[in-house]
This record gives C-alpha cells, sequence and structure tokens, in this order.
C-alpha cells in the first residue's frame, strides 16, 4: 500500500535525486565489474575507467572463460540454482507455517518470544565452530558431495530469517478477516493458506529474496561438504585466486556470471508470486 | 499505534485521534488458542540439524585437539588460553567495531531508502530490482572486487577523490582506512537486506491508517513519527537483530578484501576462528572462542530485544 | 513492462549463447605444443604399464587454476596421453587455493580418502611425516614398470625437498625459489649510470649482489620518471599483503643475515648453529629473533620506503604488475615473473629483463660465537611451494599412482612442462638449465615465446642460485609449518606497516611459535625437525 502524498514538486524532485544516487552507489561497481572483464590483465591496475578512452577492451577474457572453464562454470551455476531455491523454498515454507503459528497462537510452555528468539539463536553460532560436526554428519548420511547435503544446510540457516520476518509481518495483519473465515467453516489452515499467506504476499517474496540470496552467496559449507560433482558458483569463483595471485579479469567475468541468474529470477519471479498469491485474495 | 501482547487486550498508545474513529484496531489481539502444528515443522528441524552440531561443538570446546581428533580433557583451559590471547581481543574490538557501524548505517539508509521508494510513483518499481542486486553479490568476489576498486595508485575510488582535490587515501595499506573499507563494502552489501525488509513491511501499512492521519495532521513528520515507526518498529527490531547477529559473524569481506591486514587490524573474531579451527585444525581453541562468541552475541542479543519490547510495546 | 521482459529474454540468450559457443570452440593447445609434446611424450622413458590397470580411475586433488593454468594446467595437458599409454585416466578435482589446507586435511584425517594423488606444497610434509599420511616414493622407485626418472638432476637445494633423509617422498614436478628480477635497460642505460655515480659516489652495481645494493638502486631510482611516462615511477615492487605471501619475500631476504657457514671442510653441513634457520635443532628455540632477523628485518623495512606505500596491501597479482608494467625497476620473486614477463597483455617489458640469483649480505650474525661476522654471505632458497605430487595413503591403487607420478617426472615430460611456461612449472634440473652446464638450449625457449637474452638471464640466474651458492635454506617441513608462517605473515606485516617495533614483532612471532611446539608436542616436533633439516645431533 503506497502514501500518497499531495506532492510537492520539490518532493518529487528531492525524491527522484536520492534514487538516482542509491542507483549510482549500487551500479557502479558492478560497471566497474563489467569494464574489468573486458580488460586486458596488464590495464587492470591502469587508470582504465573509461572504455575506448582510457583502455582498448577485448574479449578474451570471456572467450577464455566460456572456452576453458565453460563445462566447469556452466556446473556451478546449475548446482547454485538447484540448492538455492530449494533451499529457499524450503526454509520459506517452515519458516512461514513457523511464523504464523507464533503470530497467531499463544503456547503454554514458553512464550512466543522465547520462542522466536530460540529460532534466531540458531544463527549465532559461528559456521566455522559447525562445519566439522556437520560434515561428519553428512558423511554419515552418505550425503557428501551431493546438492541435498548443501539444500539442508542452507534451509537450517535460512529459515530462522523466514520465521522472524514472516512472524512480524503476519502480526502487522488483522486477525479479523481469519475469524471471519473460521466463522464460515474454514479449518485454521485453510485460513492461513487463503486469507494471511496472500495478504502477505510482499513479505513473502521479500523473505524468499533474501533466503534465496544466503543460499547463493553460501561458501563455506559448500567448500567443506562438496568436491566436484555438488560445487556452487561461489566455489568456482574463489578458484580465481591461485599460486600467481587473483585473477581479477575472471573474477569479474565469473561475478557476472554468478549474479545473472539471481537477478533474472528476482526481475521476473517476483511479479508472479505476488500475483498468484493476490489472486486467491479476492475470494474470502 | 502498537501490537498487542499475548493474551491481552490493545493498548491504545497512540493520541485518541486515531482509535476514536476505527473500531478494527482492537481486534488485533491473538486468537487465545493453543496450537501447535504450525511451529513443529520448524522446530523439529532445528532440532535435529543444530542439535548434534552444538553439542558436539561445546564437546571440542572442552578438549585438546589434533588434527582433528579428540585427544584429551582440557576443560576450561581453551577459555583461559583465550582471555591470556591479545590476538583475541584485538579482533573482538574490531568485531564490535564493525558491527556498531555496520548495523547503524545499514539499519540506517535502508529505512531511509524503503521510505523514499514507497511512494507510489512511476518508474521506482524497477529501480527497486536494482537495488537488491547487491545482495547476489558472493561475498568473496566482492572482497576481490574492493581490492580493485580501492586501489590507491589507479583505483577509481582513489581517482574520484584525487579530483575532487583530497589525496592518496592509503585504503588497504593502512589499518584505519582499512578498517573503514570493510566497512564500506559491508555497508553496500547489506543494505539492501533492510531496505527490502522494511519496504514491504511498510508497504504493509494499510492507507486508511495514513488516510486518517492526513486527516487530522499534515505535518509529515508526526505522521511518521507517531504512525510509521511504531507500526514498523516489530520489523525495524527484527531486521537490526538481524543484521547484527549476521554483522557479528562478518568473515567473508574482510577475508578477501583484506586478509585481516594489514597485520591484523581488520580480522574479525570469525576469521580468527576459522583460521584456527579449519586452518590450523585447534579445533579446541576454535570451538571455545565460537562459543564465547555465541555468548557474546546472545548476550546483546537479548539485552536488545528486552529493551525494544519494552521501548515499543 | 515490456523492456523488462525483453531484457530478461535478451540477458538468457547471450548467456545460453555464450556457453553454446564455449562447448564448440573448444580453445586448446597450438600447433607447436601438440608437435613438442608428441616428441617429448616419444622420447619419455614409458616403464612397463601393467595391463591390469586398464579401465581405472584416479582422483587428483590440485589447487583450482583451471586446463590452461599454472599447475592444474599440466594434469588436463597430459590426461589424454596417459589413457593411451596405460587404458586408466583420472579425475582432476580443483580446490581453491586459499582452503587447500582445509580441503585437503579434513579428507586424510577423517580417513574420507577421495584423493589418490595430492599435487600439493612442500610446506605440508610435516604434517605428511607426523601421520603418516603419504606413500613416499622410494618404495615404487626401483619398480620395473615405473618410468625411470631422475632425481640426481634436480638441483641439490630443491632435490632436498623431494626427500626425507635419504629417502624420497615426492616425485619431480615443479622446482620454486626467488631471484630478483630487475630492468637491464634502465639499469645498463648510460644516462642513469652517470646520474646514479653523481648521486650515491660510486659506480651502479649491475647486476646487485647484496641487498644493501639493492636498497641504494631502488632508492635512487624511486620517485624518479624513469620509464618517460611523465609521473614519477618507483624503486621495488613488493607484495606485502597478509595473505599474500609476502613473508617468502622476507624469508628469502634475511637469509644471508641468519644462516652462517659452518666451520671445517664443509660449509653447508648443518651443525646446530650453522646452516639452521627456524629452531635450535637441540632445543626448538625458535630462532626468529635472534640479531641476525632483527637486522634483516630493518632492512625489509628501509627497502619498503623505495617502493609505493601501497605495497603494504598487495598481493602477487598487483605487486608483479608494478614491475611487469614498467612502473617500478626490480623486484624480486619466483620464476612466474620471468615467464609472465614474455606475455604480451601482461607485460612490456620483454626484451628488457635482467635476472640475477638472490643477493646476499655484507655481514651475518653467527650464532656460535653471537657475533656479527662482516663478511659478505650468499645462500641460495627455495621458498615458495615447489609444487609435486604425492601418493595419498588411502590411495587404492598406488602403482598406478606411482606410475603416474614417475612418468610426469621423467626429465622429457618435466622438460616440456618447464619450457611452456603456462604450465606454471619453473625450470631446476639439469634438463632445463642451459648447455654446458645443463642440457637444454636457448632455442628450446626461444620457440615457445620467450626473447631469447630474457630467457638466458632467467635460466642462468636460477641455476647459479642453486649451483654456485655456497650455502642453502633450509625448508620449514615440521607439523604445523603453515600455522607458523601464518603468524610470521602477520606480524611481519605490523612491523613493515609501523604498527609494532621490528623487535617486538619478531618476539611476538617467537612466543607463538613456541606455543605451537608445545601444542604439537615439542619431542615429536624436535624429531622431525631434525630429520627435515638433516641435522645429525654429535
Amino acid at each position: 500500500m503506497r502514501r500518497r502524498r499531495k506532492g510537492s514538486v520539490v518532493t518529487e524532485i528531492l525524491t527522484w535525486v536520492v534514487v538516482v544516487i542509491a542507483v549510482l552507489w549500487v551500479l557502479f561497481p558492478f560497471y566497474w565489474t563489467v569494464i574489468t572483464s573486458f580488460k586486458k590483465p596488464a590495464d587492470v591496475f591502469r587508470l582504465s575507467s573509461i572504455p575506448w578512452l582510457q583502455f582498448t577492451p577485448t574479449l578474451g577474457n570471456w572467450q577464455t572463460e566460456f572456452t576453458q572453464r565453460g563445462p566447469e562454470i556452466l556446473r556451478g551455476i546449475t548446482n547454485s540454482i538447484i540448492i538455492a531455491v530449494f533451499a529457499s523454498l524450503l526454509a520459506v515454507a517452515l519458516g512461514t507455517l513457523a511464523g504464523y503459528g507464533l503470530a497467531r497462537y499463544r503456547y503454554v510452555k514458553w512464550r512466543n518470544q522465547s520462542m522466536a528468539f530460540w529460532f534466531l539463536s540458531q544463527r549465532f553460532l559461528p559456521p566455522a565452530a559447525t562445519v566439522i560436526p556437520f560434515f561428519l554428519l553428512m558423511k554419515s548420511l552418505g550425503l557428501l558431495d551431493t546438492r541435498v547435503a548443501l539444500i539442508l544446510v542452507n534451509t537450517t540457516f535460512a529459515m530462522p530469517f523466514a520465521v522472524l520476518i514472516m512472524k512480524d509481518m503476519f502480526r502487522e495483519l488483522p486477525v479479523e478477516l481469519e475469524e471471519a473465515a473460521l466463522v464460515d467453516g474454514c479449518s485454521r489452515f485453510e485460513a492461513f493458506l487463503r486469507i494471511a499467506l496472500p495478504l502477505a504476499a510482499p513479505a513473502l517474496v521479500a523473505t524468499v529474496i533474501i533466503c534465496f540470496s544466503f543460499a547463493w552467496n553460501e561458501f563455506l559449507f559448500a567448500l567443506v561438504l562438496t568436491y566436484k560433482h555438488a560445487t556452487p558458483m561461489t566455489i568456482i569463483i574463489a578458484g580465481t585466486e591461485h599460486t600467481q595471485g587473483v585473477q581479477f579479469w575472471y573474477v569479474s567475468t565469473r561475478l557476472l556470471l554468478a549474479i545473472l541468474p539471481p537477478t533474472l529470477l528476482a526481475l521476473t519471479v517476483q511479479r508472479y508470486i505476488v500475483r498468484g498469491l493476490t489472486m486467491g485474495a479476492v475470494k474470502g | 499505534m502498537s501490537k498487542a501482547k499475548e493474551g491481552e487486550g490493545t493498548r491504545a498508545s497512540l493520541p485518541l485521534l486515531l482509535c476514536s474513529g476505527k473500531g478494527e484496531w482492537k481486534m488485533r489481539r491473538r486468537l487465545r488458542e493453543k496450537g501447535n502444528a504450525f511451529v513443529i515443522p520448524a522446530i523439529f528441524w532445528v532440532l535435529t540439524f543444530t542439535i548434534f552440531p552444538l553439542v558436539y561443538s561445546f564437546r571440542v570446546s572442552l578438549s585438546k585437539v589434533l588434527y582433528g581428533k579428540l585427544v584429551g580433557f582440557a576443560g576450561a583451559s581453551n577459555y583461559l588460553r583465550m582471555f591470556g590471547d591479545y590476538r583475541f581481543w584485538g579482533t573482538l574490538r574490531f568485531t564490535l567495531v564493525l558491527v556498531l557501524i555496520s548495523v547503524c548505517a545499514t539499519t540506517a539508509i535502508g529505512l531511509g531508502l524503503a521510505i523514499v521508494f514507497n511512494r507510489k510513483m512511476k518508474g521506482l518499481r524497477a529501480f527497486r530490482s536494482i537495488l537488491t542486486m547487491p545482495l547476489f553479490t558472493a561475498p568473496v568476489a566482492l572482497g576481490y572486487l574492493g581490492v580493485m576498486m580501492f586501489y590507491e595508485e589507479n583505483g577509481p575510488i582513489n581517482v574520484l577523490l584525487k579530483y575532487l582535490g583530497m589525496g592518496k587515501v592509503p585504503w588497504l595499506s593502512h589499518p584505519l582506512w582499512a578498517t573503514l573499507a570493510i566497512c564500506l563494502v559491508d555497508i553496500w552489501q547489506w543494505t539492501p537486506f533492510a531496505f527490502i525488509i522494511l519496504l514491504a513491511g511498510l508497504q504493509s501499512i494499510s492507507d486508511e491508517i495514513y488516510e486518517a492521519a492526513v486527516i487530522d495532521t499534515s505535518s509529515g513528520w508526526a505522521v511518521f513519527r507517531y504512525i510509521t515507526l511504531p507500526l514498523l518498529s516489530p520489523v525495524l527490531g527484527t531486521v537490526i537483530m538481524l543484521r547484527m547477529v549476521d554483522a557479528f559473524k562478518a568473515f567473508d569481506i574482510p577475508f578477501s578484501l583484506t586478509s585481516g591486514g594489514p597485520g591484523t587490524a581488520t580480522r574479525t573474531l570469525t576469521f580468527y576462528i576459522y583460521t584456527q579451527g579449519l586452518r590450523n585444525f585447534d579445533l579446541g581453541y576454535a570451538s571455545a572462542m565460537a562459543y564465547f562468541l555465541l555468548a557474546i552475541t546472545m548476550v546483546i542479543g537479548l539485552l536488545f530485544f528486552r529493551r525494544y519490547r519494552e521501548l515499543y510495546e | 513492462m515490456e523492456w523488462r521482459r525483453l531484457s530478461v529474454v535478451l540477458l538468457s540468450v547471450v548467456f545460453v549463447l555464450g556457453f553454446v559457443f564455449g562447448a564448440l570452440a573448444q580453445e586448446g593447445a597450438s600447433e607447436l605444443e601438440i608437435q613438442t609434446a608428441n616428441a617429448a611424450f616419444e622420447a619419455a622413458d614409458k616403464g612397463n604399464p601393467d595391463p591390469a590397470w586398464k579401465g581405472q580411475k584416479l582422483t587428483i586433488a590440485v589447487y583450482s587454476a583451471g586446463p590452461r593454468g599454472a599447475i592444474s594446467g599440466p594434469l588436463y595437458f597430459w590426461r589424454p596421453y596417459f589413457e593411451k599409454l596405460t587404458g586408466a585416466t583420472y579425475d582432476i578435482v580443483e580446490i581453491p587455493f586459499g582452503e587447500l589446507r582445509e580441503k585437503i586435511f579434513t579428507d586424510l584425517m577423517t580417513g574420507t580418502g577421495t584423493y589418490d594423488i595430492i599435487v600439493g606444497p612442500s610446506w605440508f610434509y610435516g604434517d605428511y611425516i607426523m601421520n603418516d599420511w603419504i606413500v613416499p616414493a622410494q618404495e615404487f622407485f626401483n619398480d620395473p614398470r615405473m618410468p625411470k626418472w631422475e632425481p640426481e638432476s634436480i638441483a641439490l637445494p630443491v632435490r632436498e625437498l623431494y626427500m626425507w633423509g635419504d629417502k624420497l617422498v615426492g616425485f619431480n614436478n615443479d622446482h620454486d625459489g626467488q631471484v630478483i628480477y630487475y630492468r637491464r635497460d634502465i639499469l645498463s642505460d648510460p644516462k642513469w649510470q652517470e646520474e646514479f655515480k653523481k648521486e650515491k659516489g660510486k659506480d651502479m652495481p649491475t647486476p646487485p649482489w647484496t641487498w644493501e645494493e639493492v636498497y641504494e638502486i631502488c632508492d635512487f631510482f624511486n620517485g624518479k620518471d624513469w620509464n618517460g611516462d611523465g609521473e614519477p615511477d618507483y624503486g621495488i615492487s613488493m607484495h606485502l599483503k597478509v595473505g599474500g605471501q609476502g613473508f617468502f619475500h622476507f624469508m628469502a631476504l634475511s637469509a644471508p643475515y641468519v644462516v652462517s657457514p659452518a666451520p671445517g671442510d664443509d660449509p653447508a653441513k648443518v651443525t646446530r648453529y650453522h646452516n639452521v634457520y627456524w629452531f635450535d635443532p637441540e632445543t626448538m628455540e625458535p630462532l626468529v629473533n635472534t640479531p641476525g632477523f632483527v637486522e634483516a628485518l630493518n632492512m625489509l623495512i628501509k627497502l619498503s620506503k623505495t617502493g609505493p606505500s601501497a605495497m603494504f596491501g598487495w598481493s602477487l597479482g598487483e605487486a608483479w604488475d608494478a614491475f611487469l608494467r614498467g612502473k617500478a625497476v626490480m623486484c624480486w620473486s619466483w620464476g612466474d615473473v620471468g615467464s609472465l614477463a614474455q606475455l604480451p597483455d601482461r607485460s612490456v617489458i620483454q626484451g628488457k629483463l635482467g635476472v640475477a640469483p638472490i643477493p646476499g649480505s655484507d655481514k651475518y650474525y653467527d650464532l656460535e660465537t653471537q657475533q656479527w661476522v662482516n663478511k659478505k654471505n650468499f645462500v641460495a632458497n627455495t621458498v615458495g611451494a615447489s609444487w609435486h605430487g604425492v601418493i595419498s595413503k588411502y590411495c587404492k591403487n598406488k602403482e598406478l599412482a606411482a606410475y603416474f607420478l614417475s612418468w610426469q617426472a621423467t626429465p622429457q615430460i618435466n622438460h616440456w612442462n618447464v619450457v611452456w611456461g603456462w604450465t606454471g612449472v619453473d625450470p631446476g634440473t639439469s634438463y632445463d638449465f642451459l648447455q654446458p652446464s645443463g642440457k637444454a638450449t636457448i632455442e628450446e625457449y626461444v620457440a615457445t615465446g620467450y626473447d631469447a637474452e630474457d630467457a638466458r638471464q632467467f635460466v642462468t640466474a636460477y641455476e647459479e642460485m642453486w649451483t654456485k651458492y655456497p650455502l642453502r635454506q633450509t625448508y620449514l617441513r615440521i607439523p604445523g609449518t603453515p600455522e607458523m608462517w601464518e603468524v610470521y605473515d602477520i606480524h611481519l606485516s605490523e612491523a613493515v606497516t609501523g604498527q609494532v617495533s621490528p623487535e617486538e614483532a619478531l618476539n611476538r612471532i617467537a612466543e607463538e611459535w613456541k606455543a605451537i611446539v608445545e601444542r604439537y608436542g615439542k619431542d615429536t616436533l624436535k624429531k622431525i625437525y631434525q630429520e627435515a633439516i638433516g641435522y645429525k645431533p654429535e
């Protein structure tokens, strides 16, 4: 729901100024990444901000990446997509359910706040201390170097976010709609599904995006739990550092390749999720 | 306007002007029923996948470890070693600095952006998607990108500063400036996080509230302070908490941007835990530090949690 | 929003096309590479592959650099030949460089045993030996099935890295050490020589033989515009960033100040006070804060002022770039600089490269007499990794693994790897050194793209350092070496950036090393250390 201000032109202009600054601030590093991916290695550290003016762009880096590392990069991206999609969906599913429960119901044994805090506390422990136990766990389950292992791990770490955010969102929603539905004969779950969920659609999208980004960028567990078949893109990117130093030009190409799928997802899927959910809200 | 505590009626903390006309606000109370089903899947998951690692790590923190094998009981010696380790305190100090700066900046900027973007203006939607892009940048790659951009001789940032008349800033070779560089990169990456969630929160506030408010007062600041902020406060609190918890575990950016240097000036505690635990396999010490970090974050988190709830509810 | 949908479609199409194009247009080896590789393949000893090996598969761990990258590249390149030879093949698992230790050690510690062969650095040996994680190469050396290779052809300081005591443990591959690179065109330019004489009052030493001379030259050139681009340029370029392998700079620099010749007919003999660098072999006391080190660190700090201050945050790429792009007049580093200097997209100095063995010092500290000795001292170093293959004890087919590694170690194949710079394998055997002392010709290097004089300087510098220098620095191969080096790295960085005094930094290193030794067990470490450096208690 947007605010409508009886706008002054000044406010509009100010708004756009802020937007432009924010967008520039966000996009500049990406711009830099793009031009670096077209630079010869010797140009990377020279004064080379403007293509054609200060340096000659070259396709060499992209060519090498696609020809020499193409299959590996493709596998990295595929793995990343699969892991992130499933992990975020699972985390959001579990988390939304839990968030709804915490928002709407009172529990006998513990205060809801404490439970929320307990969910949050799962994220407190630094990963380095839990990596070895996870490794041993996955090894005993025979899940080393599988995508399933990473999906499980990422769901575990993303879920607290989903729980907390959705809990707050649900609490903001007025209860009477659901109460009306219950009176009409819906089960609690149906009330949740048909009424609360669509109303919380914007928040749901936000949560999916956040969880997806966490899974997408996860590095440490991917490093320890995978060898060759399930390596996501983050490992491939880390592979640009080697004994001759960091190869910044390849960092750029891989960064761009790595950021493409989530951006595409964010651009397209957003609208569909919201539309799909709000359609159900018309009834009830 | 605040939300009800569990099981209690609403507490009207706003000027009467709002509550008078609309009876709906009273309805924001909890269904007074007990219901476990919704939380069970999540609880089950957490128990399965986090209890074992937590318990195991605690046991390890009390042991002597060599090459990943527990070779003896160390009692509290790992913890004692930690308190005498000047590097531990140094990293703790830097971590706290980073947390403070990062949390404040990302929340403030995120909130500001969310407010700006919450208008019904054409074209804002497209830019919104762009603003989420930093979240998808793998932190490792971001650090390396930072190395290029903060490159002191000819990197874009120093070139820009040169045009603005300032000198060459030793971004990566000086302890203080390196700290700032890390904070900047961290803020760049995490502001969208606050932005997205706060924006969703703002969008959930229904229009009718604002319309009612505008009738009574047209001061933007008053509307913000008495309506938006309180309604948003739970989400705001959550964002701060989440951001704080994650900032304590900041690792990727110091790792790839400065490797904790120069010296150990920009080494975070998690970085130290990582090198001790997974590079040197001194798992006993690493687990001890990890539990200490856990304790600190818990304490700070709890304090913040309680105080925040008191203030706003 | 039609433009949005359009841009999405467009991006996806570009994305997919890229991969299709990549898959179809396989960029691979050049004609000459394949030709010379075939010749090397024919000439190399092939041993007698066991027919039982057909269809078997090995898993090789190597750090991540891709099919045409350093050290991992040759594994990809030679795979088809290997398959033809034996009917067996191998999987290459690439590990991000910074995470090698985590990955490999976790695998070995937990007994998971995914890797059959580990192409790793020499600094893992301490841990390998202590935990008995590898099968020594010696076991297979006389097996008639194995191709014959020549450990004796490897220059002595490097050969010692492949051995433990008098047993071979690893298979010949890379040979690492640092030499000093300089701009021979600038240093031999009469104009600059004259100015140097005016400013410093003596002739410009070309090449510099001691660190004091290096300092004078770099101090002279720093801040002057000697490359004609209108901007002031630098003297030295170093990679001093934490985690940027900067501590190897100091390791190479400090050697001549610390490593003292033994009295008697064998100056290179390792005694308690002579030819030691890391620890006292009797007491395991760190030597890192003895006067020799302090003096060396002061020299390092002095030298770092003759280059850009940004160096304190530079890792390899940036530091080499400053030299390769013609902004710095000198740098000391590994053989990679020599081969990178020949690539037009990395360097502008092809044909201008001067290379000299690592400088020595004007004096050294004798630990026995606890006195400074004012004599010139030259010590060869093997700093770096000298990446090579070892066989994991969990390997399921050890003979096949030994066969592969022996075959790669044969002079013909190894030399081929050396002359083609992209493989990352640096010269170090008599097959790589130039005639008459070695067996290689300059034409072999020129054929792969080296400038003739550059190549001659490059190869000769390494040869001189490793065969003519009277002393050599011992390499630390005890459990916990990487941990100790990390500590070393951090405190050195603190010292050069002025956060602590040199003495304090070195004392901190010594303290932490003592703690690490205690943790692993002083007696165990002492025994392994003595074996590693070849010290026999009197």
